[in-house]
């Protein structure tokens, strides 16, 4: 997949624009640039926000906690008391949805914090270093990506057991694979420019290389594949949930809520299944949107990278 | 080109080695195991220890390792612990199921991403560019296992009609056969439709913005042969590996859509495999899987580098 | 029909019957049955019935316990002696089947006399010939020296089965067992089969070794997608099967099988047992009201286990505290909408099951009280309540996931914070199930369709049931003496003893039996639901009218 990527020349234009956003006047009227050019771009921002804003102020936002249950109140539709409902067990479906928020935020920039961290380690050694250590890393990431994604996460999880930090985990780990890839060319390209060469030649060490020189300029990449990756761990999760291997109650995921008591109660209740659906969507339609703008703000060479991931 | 593909048939069985490494010892990491599950609740000491030398589970890792590897080179898959049905035939009569879906949903994401996704990229930044791109966004943002959910409850309710519950093969009735994947196919094919759509639009637009292309409009060039004839083709290779990766994943990931749907595949087998930690099913079929996947991505590279020749490494 | 065996059948009254049975200290229901229509009732013939079954892991009733083998397996054998059809839900009374009658010599030798004329299915390599006490005593010297086989303990008593001639069988106990009968008439492990069959299969687990006597024979088996079932043309009850066959589909996934009753394309409810979930069961009622309906309660217990055997819960107050602090109601309304508060033995084994308000001194831990909880929390000193943790496992569906979390929620209350541990299904039944745990764990206890099963595994120490480690003597002597009462009066009173002590001790927290809803097109006639896993005498004695 990554053979266009890996032959394309780094551009030195995501340093620029890093080093240009530094000063906050700057970076306001480069925002409002973003906005005015990247339209659904800055759309898929706002969710993005709302989401985190959500998930932050959730004690203040929501009514209840979020596995109280009131009594007499059981599968209550939308209303003045409840706004969106309550469930089978009388919880309302608001402050769930509000606390899941931080769930999804938590299980997806947990899991993509995993997943960039050791997507940046292995693919910036491996292409740095190059020669025997790059092959044989690189054999590893081809088995380990020959996996279809369900089969590894399931033996993961069936291996970890239940767990939301283990869920976040898994995702990460498996995630990581594809990332590293990407990376890697990114490395390989920018690692062939003579600055590399001259800061060696003034001594610098390798690591000090790979932080100073080499991070930032592929950091860019890595902000593209962690927005693309945000969405598709939401929506892994929520695939998990629904073979029973997801975020574990009382945690209220959205993937939870759609799959589990969402489903059984469509008919009776449909309410308990539609808002999380509704924020999974409009979480995932965010940060695809964002990551598209970004993308091709940032580097438009790197079009086609993630588009794959499901 | 012959040295590239013997050199890259030589990477691809460091692969596979490693990958059945991977394959064998990940599902023995599972806590629990099969010998627990099938006496369930009432198992005596003595019992467990019968029935793990029954089924061979008591040497010592590294020999089962290396029986099991003996026996995948000679073709031998093993039995499957629970029903004792040897894995292979398992595999035979549920793999073409997973296929087919896999493929027809393939068949249809391409039939609707590529004329939209060419749509999109020759018309960019306009309204209908918008409209697909969001759309698309849309396909990959709901659920699959939601659609398919309400794919099955709301037509039973409004009008009295649902999928066939019974799986019906293809010697039974042709026609049954294949609409019964209709469904399942297209739900599961609008999620890979709006990554393929995104990919197109995305390598048409870079390939556009070449010199050559900018030479054909200027030699005054139909719209149609430039984006047509000279800047698909080009574009569409990396398409190509996406479409490899989605095999592969389509390939275990239909668990969701065959439970829902009522087809005995892959993904079922291997989920409940893994539930029962049915050892030598989840070895067989993951290796089947990543010998797929090596192979795939052997022929895609080699095709690379039959069509481009700068790619001899 | 063989004119000699319906003959012969029909000369058993039921005076000789009810003697037979109560001399070999064999359950008898005392409880009015439904207008006995089986048997002699003329029905329609022809018809495929199609219904939710399942994909047994194997077919070998003596290497599983697993209910999809035995619910499958019951189309295509018979037992000794098997629970009445067309009974009211929860009644499990026996009667003879492969066994015509039987006697009970004395406490430790009972006597079989087998039916004549029963052929096996008309299949390689037994080829339709006829059964013998040769087959029952292969069958169960099989079912007792099959290592690893899980139902061993079923049969545990029983020291060996005598061939006495051609239709007679002895067993030999090790010690007086009035139980006997009952287990034998459990639809799970006690199918009669054929030693030609294992000696040409090697095991029982292939489909195609799946032969025995029974209303149907397997003509085919798809693995993850249906069973055919076919009539057996000489099966030896006159007139059944009714319908021509039976397609057993699997169907895992509850909206879809949903879907396909609502659209007919199956005859009976999509869930479990052939019922409808509660949560379908509203919409459903209102779209469909001619389908026919039909409520009783599970034969299962779902309760609170714990570490009696550690403090702080070999304190019976704190157990106590527990059962004070769970409003067994409010889980019941939320989650399964239709249950009891149950004792020891479900509420479904209606003949076993007393209510709970008729458990004595022992009723009042039932009831919903927080403040009383605290009490006796502080009394066994902790004042400020005390920590630890609670097991489950969603393995047994995501209804008992949300119960364990209104339970944790509840405890809190009461000032026991019990943290949620959930486990993978396979790890939970390889650990907590069989004891090892720390502090709390929840789910359903195993089903039992006489009062033995219920309660001998669980209370009996060195037991893998016993999941509480109980180590109770009095307890264990009220078991041993019920096993040897033969007078069914004096044992019942010994059994509700055993359930008034338990809820007293609160060894188990037991919470509820949940209730369920079967449900069938109104041209399934003969049918009446059950909960066991007998579906195939079931299956035989309904007809379809259409």
């Amino acid at each position: 997949m990554a053979n266009g990527v890996e032959t394309l020349a780094a551009s030195p234009v995501h340093s620029q624009i890093l080093g240009r956003t530094a000063t906050g006047a700057a970076a306001l009227s480069a925002l409002g640039r973003f906005c005015r050019k990247k339209p659904l771009g800055a759309f898929g921002g706002m969710i993005v926000l709302a989401m985190i804003i959500m998930a932050v102020l959730a004690p203040w936002i929501a009514r209840y906690s979020y596995d109280e249950t009131i009594r007499g109140a059981r599968m209550k539709p939308p209303g003045a008391q409840f706004w969106m409902g309550t469930d089978n067990l009388g919880r309302d479906m608001w402050s769930r949805v509000v606390y899941g928020a931080r769930i999804s935020v938590t299980v997806g920039f947990g899991a993509v914090l995993i997943a960039q961290a050791l997507a940046a380690c292995i693919g910036i050694t491996s292409g740095y270093f190059g020669g025997r250590y790059d092959i044989c890393v690189q054999r590893i990431v081809d088995a380990w990506q020959s996996f279809p994604f369900l089969v590894v996460i399931l033996s993961i999880m069936a291996v970890l057991g239940p767990g939301l930090l283990n869920v976040t985990a898994a995702l990460g780990v498996v995630g990581a694979a594809n990332a590293s890839r990407v990376i890697r060319g990114t490395t390989i390209s920018v690692a062939q420019n003579v600055y590399i060469e001259s800061a060696r030649a003034l001594g610098a060490g390798h690591l000090r290389i790979m932080v100073r020189h080499i991070l930032p300029n592929v950091a860019a990449t890595l902000i593209v594949l962690a927005t693309i990756g945000l969405g598709a761990f939401i929506l892994a999760e929520s695939a998990l949930s629904f073979l029973g291997f997801g975020v574990p109650p009382p945690y209220p995921s959205w993937g939870g809520m759609l799959s589990g008591s969402g489903r059984a109660f469509f008919l009776d209740a449909p309410w308990i299944a539609i808002y999380p659906g509704l924020a999974i969507s409009m979480a995932v339609f965010g940060f695809n949107m964002l990551g598209d703008a970004l993308r091709d703000v940032l580097d438009p060479r790197l079009r086609g990278v993630g588009g794959g991931v499901r | 080109m012959r040295k590239y593909v013997l050199r890259r048939l030589l990477v691809a069985s460091a692969s596979l080695a490693i990958a059945s490494l991977a394959v064998f010892s990940l599902p023995r990491l599972i806590p629990g195991d099969a010998v627990q599950l099938m006496l369930d609740e009432r198992a005596y000491g003595k019992d467990l220890e019968d029935l793990r030398a029954k089924l061979g589970l008591d040497q010592p890792i590294y020999l089962q390792y290396f029986e099991w590897l003996g026996r995948v080179v000679r073709g031998q898959l093993g039995e499957s612990l629970w029903t004792r049905r040897p894995v292979i035939d398992e595999l035979a009569r549920r793999l073409p199921v997973s296929l087919e879906l896999g493929l027809m949903a393939l068949c249809f994401s391409i039939s609707i991403a590529l004329p939209v996704g060419i749509v999109a990229a020759v018309r960019q930044d306009s309204f209908a560019d918008y409209v697909t791109r969001s759309l698309a966004i849309l396909g990959l943002s709901v659920p699959g296992f939601w659609i398919a959910t309400l794919a099955v409850l709301l037509p039973a309710i409004w009008w009295g009609w649902s999928p066939p519950i019974q799986f019906t093969e293809f010697s039974v009735d042709p026609w049954a056969h294949v609409s019964q994947f209709v469904l399942p196919a297209v739900i599961l094919g609008v999620a890979s439709a709006a990554a393929i759509m995104r990919l197109t639009r995305a390598m048409l637009l870079d390939v556009l913005r070449q010199d050559y292309v900018r030479t054909a409009w200027a030699k005054g060039v139909s719209e149609r042969c430039v984006v047509l004839k000279h800047s698909l083709k080009n574009a569409l290779i990396p398409v190509v590996t996406v479409l490899g990766i989605q095999v592969a994943q389509i390939l275990g990931g239909t668990v969701i859509f065959e439970t829902i749907f009522g087809l005995p595949g892959m993904g079922r087998f291997l989920f409940d495999a893994i539930n029962q930690r049915d050892y030598p099913v989840i070895q067989g079929i993951n290796l089947l899987i990543v010998s797929v996947v090596v192979v795939m991505n052997l022929t895609v590279d080699a095709f690379y580098a039959y069509l481009d020749p700068r790619i001899r490494y | 029909m063989d004119a000699f065996a319906s003959k012969h059948f029909r000369g058993v009254t039921r005076r000789d019957l009810l003697k037979a049975s109560l001399a070999a200290g064999a359950v008898v229901s005392a409880e009015p049955l439904l207008t006995p229509r089986r048997l002699h009732a003329q029905g329609k013939r022809g018809g495929i019935l199609r219904v939710r079954g399942y994909d047994p892991p194997h077919f070998d009733p003596h290497q599983t316990l697993n209910f999809k083998t035995n619910n499958t397996l019951s189309f295509v054998h018979n037992k000794l002696v098997r629970h009445k059809v067309g009974v009211a839900p929860g009644t499990f009374t026996v009667e003879p089947d492969l066994a015509e009658r039987w006697e009970e010599l004395d406490d430790t030798t009972v006597v079989f006399y087998l039916r004549r004329g029963v052929r096996w299915h008309n299949k390689p390599p037994v080829n339709g010939r006829e059964l013998t006490a040769e087959d029952v005593k292969f069958t169960f010297d099989r079912f007792l020296t099959e290592p690893a086989n899980p139902l061993k303990f079923m049969l545990d008593p029983v020291d060996r089965v005598e061939v006495v001639d051609r239709y007679t069988v002895r067993f030999r106990l090790k010690e007086p067992f009035v139980w006997l009968v009952n287990m034998l008439a459990n639809p799970t492990g006690t199918w009669i089969v054929a030693r030609e069959v294992v000696d040409k299969y090697g095991d029982l687990k292939k489909p195609e070794s799946a032969i025995g006597t029974g209303p149907f024979t397997l003509e085919r088996y798809d693995p993850n997608v249906k069973t055919v079932f076919r009539r057996n043309p000489t099966y030896y009850r006159a007139g059944e099967p009714w319908v021509d066959g039976v397609d057993w589909l699997v169907m895992e996934d509850a909206a879809a099988g949903l879907a396909a009753y609502r659209t007919g394309q199956i005859d009976c409810g999509n869930w479990h047992g052939w019922t409808v979930r509660q949560q379908d069961l509203a919409s459903l009622k209102k779209s469909q009201a001619q389908l026919v309906y039909r409520d009783w309660l599970s034969n299962v217990t779902q309760g609170i286990y714990m570490r009696t055997d550690k403090p702080p819960f070999n304190d019976v107050r704190v157990r106590r505290a527990i059962s004070h602090a769970i409003d067994r109601q409010a889980i019941i309304e939320s989650v399964w909408v239709k249950g009891e508060a149950t004792p020891a033995i479900g509420r479904g084994l209606t003949e076993w099951s007393p209510r709970v308000d008729q458990l004595g001194p022992g009723a009042t831990y039932y009831r919903y009280d927080p403040k009383e909880a605290r009490r006796l929390l502080a009394e066994a000193g902790f004042p400020n309540g005390l920590k630890t943790q609670i097991t489950a496992t969603p393995g047994y569906g995501i209804d008992i996931v949300d119960a364990v979390q209104m339970v944790q929620r509840q405890l809190k209350e009461s000032g026991i914070d019990a943290e949620l541990k959930l486990q993978e299904y396979g790890a939970y039944i390889g650990t907590t199930f069989l004891g090892k745990y720390e502090g709390l764990a929840m789910g359903p206890f195993s089903i039992a369709w006489e009062p033995h099963t219920a309660l001998y595994g669980m209370y009996t120490p060195e037991q893998p049931r016993n999941s509480s480690h109980v180590a109770d003597a009095r307890i264990v002597s009220m078991l041993k003496e019920q096993m040897r009462t033969k007078d069914l009066e004096a044992r019942r009173k010994i059994i509700f003893d055993i359930q008034r002590y338990a809820a007293d001790q609160q060894y188990y927290v037991y919470l509820y039996s949940v209730g369920a809803t079967g449900s069938w097109r109104p041209y399934v006639k003969n049918y009446s639901p059950n909960s066991s896993f007998d579906y195939g005498n079931r299956s035989a004695a309904l007809w379809l009218d259409r």
